[in-house]
């Protein structure tokens, strides 16, 4: 009778509870890293139909964000230009370049570019450009060194635990309204910053706010 | 950085117009994949000649294409990706995704209602009033709030056709330039026109065009709701082409002779303003008006009555000359002749209300209704001649003179083969013209008809062209409002589906040169505009919606009293009895005439009166039902003549005896998807004689059930004090009879146990939100539910699901019935309508609405039964209710003592309503989901199944006026919203300006103002939620000598019933706790 179950099998239950116990930290583990924006949306770089460099634009040419993006300060949308807006320096510039062909076209047709979204948020996370460009927040906080960016890559995750650490210490990130296009502009030390920081948070009445309503509705 | 580069295919074209497939089950019906599966599977080839098996087939293949769709998005691309496509060119002063707003107009019979449109990326979302127009205050009414929704209908005629085939839109205006051209040749000989009413100056520029072009060409109108007799009758009275306006406002008591000048009448948003500004009280000392109705159904007018009198409609004209004649024998007009007085009519009814009306000469006011025969009308003009009331409440304008006939004289004619081309431009008069003349068959003696139609209905099959008509969202245009300001129509969006408007149909068959409706309106306007800069002028009349100083002038006018006498001469008086009844055919307070059959948004609507939703029902009353032996639901069939229809009996409180109220509208046999089948038709039995109010109707028991979908079927408040009310002099009394009326409290005192901890961030907060209702001016009509529903993304559940309580408006308006406690037994208060209907007090009851929505309580009771934090605080007493976080255990709906939160049992907006319960299985066609689409608000999360929602105050229009400000400011900390920048949906669509919302924070604010009113009080204050939407208590102003004079208002006699007299418990023992409590909010 004793043969049918050989001796081993009496460790079989510790050996499986151990089992599922590993394979449970391994799944809540993987998920933990590779389901969240950090991994998935980080470093997200499409190619574009038009290969765009900002770095050039804005970096070596000095552009503003603002002559492209102009819906920035009026619309919880900051637009992708228009191919007319490139059109008014590049009938001057590279009027013939291969590279603009697309753009020339567009201008022309009026059809579309078709550029590939990168910063994406979920339907029902309503997030509003003017109100942080108009208060205090760069463009840099969320969307990265864009002004470096040769092609432009997904730099920061976007979650609502990204939104919240912010929004928990606006302080850290407020910057005087001359300064929100500056890319490179840093507070001269980590004290000054926080001392602009703090007096900006009560001088502009600051809401820098955490309840649900402010971004679902 | 690089780990993560995803190389996308090469950069395909951009795609324009509509995408050829949308989903997978599209894919899969494509001709080439049906060859496919034949091809794959030839041994069962014959199977696919089946279309019904092999698209059971195709279903089941498309839903595991999507489970391998699924396995795919694991293993290959990480997330779908997604295209911005940016202008080409940059269209000038244009932003993504800053709304725009433009004024429009919507017309209407008689003349338009002012509008501003939001309009979101080019799609029209919400419709709201134009505050600025000379005559408005922001209000609109239940048809305009629903409006939009027409504009987005799938069942819309979206083809032009002819002989039922499709056509070329050249073709078809082709034939119209043909039209123009035989006519040129005969000067129009056999040419008519069926048309509806309207204020537009450019039709009445084209039809004169046309007339004087082809003298021959006749014009018929048909309404088949005629608003048009008021026009006809003071035309009639004062011997010249004139239209009154009537201002309520101006008059301190009025009489309505049938007039639901608050619910059924044309410009009734207008009628609510100007009647509640004479109703508000900020002080006891400040005076109302008061309002005396004589009516047969139960109105919304006469539901806010202080004096009604019920009375079988063909029995009104007895009563105005009963009137007429005491008030006219003192004035000294002569032929007003008394008629006697209906059985059961107390004659101290009529000489008190006749007193009362005298004593209070050129501010006083007596209306008749559109229901009501000439004569009605004309004795109410004789009464205000009487009463010096010409020229004060009641203001004469100029009025076309207009010679149309009417649509039995166009059926003569067509009889008669005088009809050689018929031109009929919107209205269904198949389904509408009166059933004696049988007007699908009369309507094919024309030789051709064309017809603009605004849906493939009853009247298409029996056209020859019919041409899509273009919403007026859509059209350019132009109107008069009442008061004759000229207002334009304005398109927001380019047709839909290639629709064509009136103007442009009459422009090509007048000849003229310009035929596009823009230029058309251009032309009228500079001709109204006349010299100067006409394109500024014109920029200007677009961008405010109205031309300035465009009212029209009042005009002097003498009654002329023979044309009265004479029009009474011939007046017989009749009494309806139980073999004989009256029959009222009435506007429907949610179709219309019909028109908005396939609106869901209005069929769900409940009744302001009946709250029945779906459906229309045989109004009858209690004494009436039990004579006839029949009880709600019964289905019955009603003869009038020969014809004959059936319908479901409902018992309707108030009703006057031996009458019978029939809603037009209902009984659609193609009326679109929504429309089918919902009600019955009452046309069928309506006669060109009889087209308001029928009598000799005999009624009986054909036996069976009907489902009657309501939502609120009990009737009482049970003694509690949910709404509050007492008459003026009461109220002068004791100005804190809100208070005083207060329940028991609690033992213990107001207190609560544990800290709130809003208590602790509220100090901080900018702004503190709350809302105040004036129930003294609500007046039921539901534009705000509306409003509601098209800002919020509110879908519509169908009516089984209403039945069954699942209906998801957020805001309702309760409707509730008081009765004289006498004669009540003291448990009856707890029965629902299937035990109340046999009851005496309904017989006449006082009735009063309440709009109940989220009360946004401090200390909500449905917050902390949330197990997940779905619905919580925040620093500015917003209960917010988060949707992504909810599982759906419904808790906070069974903890919440309002009954305002709304579940969402199925995805209401992705499954077509009658195949709910299959689920996912179900899906709505492609088309119908587009056009779904585009009406959504973008700023509001479109809810989905097994998630609980309500009101939230509007939360997006808070955060966006905040935002604004806050953008504003930039680095200054002017950041508080200043009162009345914005508002909820609500409130803005109110016409009587009952609902205010704002910061009661800050003190001088309008809404924290009126919470300090001593009328304000919260509903349910003894459960210490503290709400911060609270009420103004109702106030009645009776006059005590009328017969049905009640010293209190009935629903304090049933509080005094189980609470105890409130005014003399003030200061007693066990009320010591009830000291007014200011500052509880």
């Amino acid at each position: 009778m004793s043969a049918i179950f050989p001796k081993w099998t009496n460790r079989l239950p510790i050996l499986i509870i151990t089992g599922f116990f590993m394979i449970g930290t391994a799944v809540v583990a993987g998920v933990w890293y590779y389901f969240t924006p950090k991994y998935t949306v980080v470093g997200y770089q499409p190619l574009q139909p038009v290969a765009f460099s900002h770095a050039t634009h804005v970096d070596q040419l000095g552009m503003d964000c603002r002559y492209c993006h102009d819906g920035v300060e009026r619309s919880w949308f900051s637009n992708i230009p228009s191919s007319s807006t490139c059109m008014n320096c590049h009938n001057q510039v590279l009027p013939n370049d291969d590279r603009l062909a697309l753009v020339r076209e567009s201008a022309q047709s009026g059809r579309p570019i078709p550029w590939v979204q990168i910063h994406k948020l979920p339907d029902f996370a309503y997030f509003n450009h003017a109100v942080h460009v108009n208060r205090g927040i760069s463009c840099v906080e969320c969307h990265g060194p864009v002004h470096k960016m040769e092609e432009v890559y997904h730099a920061t995750p976007l979650s609502m635990a990204f939104c919240l650490d912010c929004h928990r210490d606006p302080a850290a990130k407020l910057r005087p309204l001359d300064k929100i296009t500056d890319l490179d502009w840093r507070a001269e030390s980590p004290e000054q910053q926080r001392a602009f920081g703090l007096k900006a948070l009560h001088d502009w009445k600051v809401e820098s706010l955490e309840n649900c309503g402010a971004c679902h509705r | 950085m690089s780990k993560m580069k995803t190389i996308p295919p090469s950069c395909p074209e951009p795609e324009f117009g509509r995408r050829y497939w949308r989903s997978l089950d599209q894919l899969a019906e494509t001709p080439e994949f049906g060859e496919w599966v034949e091809r794959e599977f030839p041994a069962g080839a014959s199977e696919w000649t089946d279309p019904v098996s092999r698209r059971n087939f195709v279903k089941i293949m498309s839903a595991s294409f999507l489970l391998a769709g699924l396995g795919f998005a694991g293993s290959g691309c990480r997330r779908p990706e997604e295209r911005i496509m940016p202008f080409g060119r940059q269209p000038e002063h244009y932003t993504h995704g800053v709304v725009e707003y433009y004024a429009t107009a919507m017309p209407t019979r008689s003349g338009a209602i002012p509008l501003v449109v939001t309009s979101n990326e080019g799609r029209p979302t919400k419709v709201e009033g134009n505050a600025t127009h000379p005559d408005s205050n922001g209000g609109t009414d239940r048809y305009a709030q629903a409006s939009i929704l027409n504009l987005y209908d799938p069942d819309r005629a979206q083809r032009f056709t002819m002989g039922g085939n499709n056509a070329s839109r050249a073709a078809a205006l082709d034939f119209l330039t043909d039209i123009s051209r035989r006519a040129q040749g005969n000067g129009g000989q056999g040419l008519c026109f069926l048309i509806e009413r309207s204020s537009s100056p450019s039709r009445y520029r084209l039809q004169r065009l046309i007339t004087e072009q082809f003298p021959q060409a006749r014009w018929f109108v048909h309404e088949p709701v005629d608003l048009d007799v008021h026009r006809r009758a003071a035309s009639a009275a004062f011997g010249a082409p004139l239209k009154p306006v009537f201002r309520y406002d101006a008059a301190k008591v009025i009489l309505s002779l049938d007039c639901d000048f608050i619910g059924a009448e044309e410009d009734a948003h207008n009628n609510i303003r100007r009647f509640t500004q004479g109703r508000r009280l900020d002080q006891p000392k400040d005076t109302m008006n008061r309002l005396y109705a004589v009516e047969s159904l139960m109105s919304l007018t006469g539901s806010n009555a202080e004096h009604r009198l019920r009375v079988a409609p063909s029995a009104v004209v007895q009563v105005a000359a009963a009137l007429a004649s005491q008030i006219g024998q003192a004035a000294g007009v002569p032929g007003l002749q008394n008629l006697g007085l209906p059985a059961g009519v107390d004659p101290k009814w009529i000489s008190e209300c006749a007193k009362d009306l005298q004593a209070h000469r050129g501010e006083s006011l007596v209306v008749a209704g559109q229901r009501q025969p000439l004569a009605v009308h004309l004795l109410a003009h004789a009464i205000n001649a009487a009463l010096g009331n010409l020229g004060r409440t009641v203001v004469l304008h100029q009025a076309a003179d207009l010679r149309e006939g009417g649509i039995v004289d166009l059926a003569r004619a067509l009889e008669a083969g005088e009809v050689e081309t018929l031109v009929i431009l919107n209205g269904n008069p198949v389904y509408t013209a009166p059933a004696d003349l049988d007007w699908a068959r009369t309507q094919r003696r024309a030789k051709s008809v064309v017809r603009l139609g605004y849906y493939e209905d009853e009247t298409f099959p029996v056209c020859d062209w019919h041409l899509p008509a273009a919403h007026y969202l859509e059209s350019w245009g132009d109107a008069q409002t009442s008061d004759g300001t000229l207002v334009p129509v304005q398109p927001l969006i380019a047709p839909l589906f290639g629709g064509v408007t009136e103007l442009e149909v009459l422009a090509r068959i007048a000849g003229a040169n310009a035929t596009s409706p823009y230029e058309t309106v251009r032309e009228t306007f500079a001709k109204v505009a006349g010299g100067g800069d006409v394109e500024a002028a014109w920029r200007k009349f677009l961008h405010d919606g109205f031309l300035a100083n465009t009212a029209a002038q009042p005009v002097n006018a003498q009654l002329d009293a023979a044309a009265i006498s004479k029009a009474l001469a011939g007046i017989q008086a009749s009494a309806p009895g139980k073999e004989r009844l009256d029959v009222v055919f009435h506007r429907d307070y949610s179709l219309d005439d019909g028109r908005y059959g396939n609106n869901g948004w209005l069929q769900e609507l409940p009744d302001p009166i009946t709250k029945i939703t779906w459906d229309n029902v045989v109004l009858i009353s209690r004494r009436t039902a039990g004579e006839l032996g029949v009880q709600n639901s019964d289905v019955v069939e009603i003869k009038i003549g020969e014809r004959a229809v059936r319908g479901p009996i409902w018992v309707q409180p108030g009703m006057a005896d031996f009458t019978l109220g029939l809603a037009l509208g209902y009984g659609r046999e193609t009326g679109g998807r929504v429309a089918h089948k919902v009600g019955f038709n009452a046309y069928a039995v309506r006669t060109a004689n009889t087209q308001n109010i029928a009598t000799g109707a005999a009624l009986r028991r054909v036996g069976g059930n009907y489902t009657i979908a309501t939502t609120q079927d009990h009737w009482s408040m049970q003694g509690r004090p949910i709404i509050r009310e007492a008459n003026l002099e009461q109220y002068r009394e004791h100005p804190d009879f809100a208070r005083l009326t207060n329940m028991h409290e609690p033992p213990g005192g107001m207190r609560s146990l544990y800290p709130n901890p809003l208590d602790a961030v509220a100090p901080q907060a900018l702004h503190q939100w709350g809302m105040s209702i004036d129930l003294n001016a609500c007046v039921g009509c539901s534009a705000c539910v509306l409003a509601c529903q098209s800002e919020n993304n509110i879908p519509i559940v169908g009516k089984d699901q209403v039945r069954r309580g699942r209906e998801m408006h957020w805001l309702r308006i309760d409707r509730y019935y008081t009765g004289e406690p006498a004669q009540r037994n003291r448990l009856d208060v707890y029965k629902d309508d299937s035990k109340q209907q046999f009851e005496e007090w309904i017989d006449e009851p006082q009735m009063v609405t309440q709009p109940m929505l989220c009360q946004h309580c401090e200390l909500a009771p449905c917050e902390s039964v949330c197990p997940v934090n779905a619905t919580v605080h925040d620093h500015e007493g917003l209960n917010l209710m988060v949707y992504n976080r909810c599982v759906g255990t419904r808790y906070c709906s069974n903890n919440c003592p309002y009954k305002v939160r709304r579940f969402n049992y199925f995805d209401y907006n992705k499954r077509p309503l009658d195949k709910l319960y299959l689920g996912p299985l179900a899906k709505r066609p492609i088309e119908e989901l587009n056009l779904v689409e585009m009406i959504k608000n973008p700023d509001v999360t479109v809810r989905m199944r097994g998630v609980m929602e309500k009101c939230t105050f509007c939360i997006q229009r808070i955060e966006q006026a905040k935002i604004s400000r806050k953008v504003k400011a930039r680095d200054s900390g002017d950041v508080t919203v200043p009162d009345g920048t914005f508002t909820t949906a609500c409130a803005q669509a109110c016409p009587a300006g009952a609902i205010v919302f704002g910061n009661i924070a800050n003190p001088d604010s309008r809404v924290a103002k009126l919470k300090q009113n001593q009328r304000d009080y919260a509903v349910l204050e003894f459960l210490l939620t503290k709400p911060r939407l609270t009420y103004l208590a109702k106030v009645r102003n009776p006059n005590p000598a009328m017969p049905d004079y009640r010293e209190w208002p009935l629903s304090l006699r049933e509080y005094e019933r189980t609470m105890g007299n409130p005014f003399e418990a003030h200061g007693n023992s066990h009320d010591a706790g009830h000291a007014p409590q200011k500052g509880a909010h």
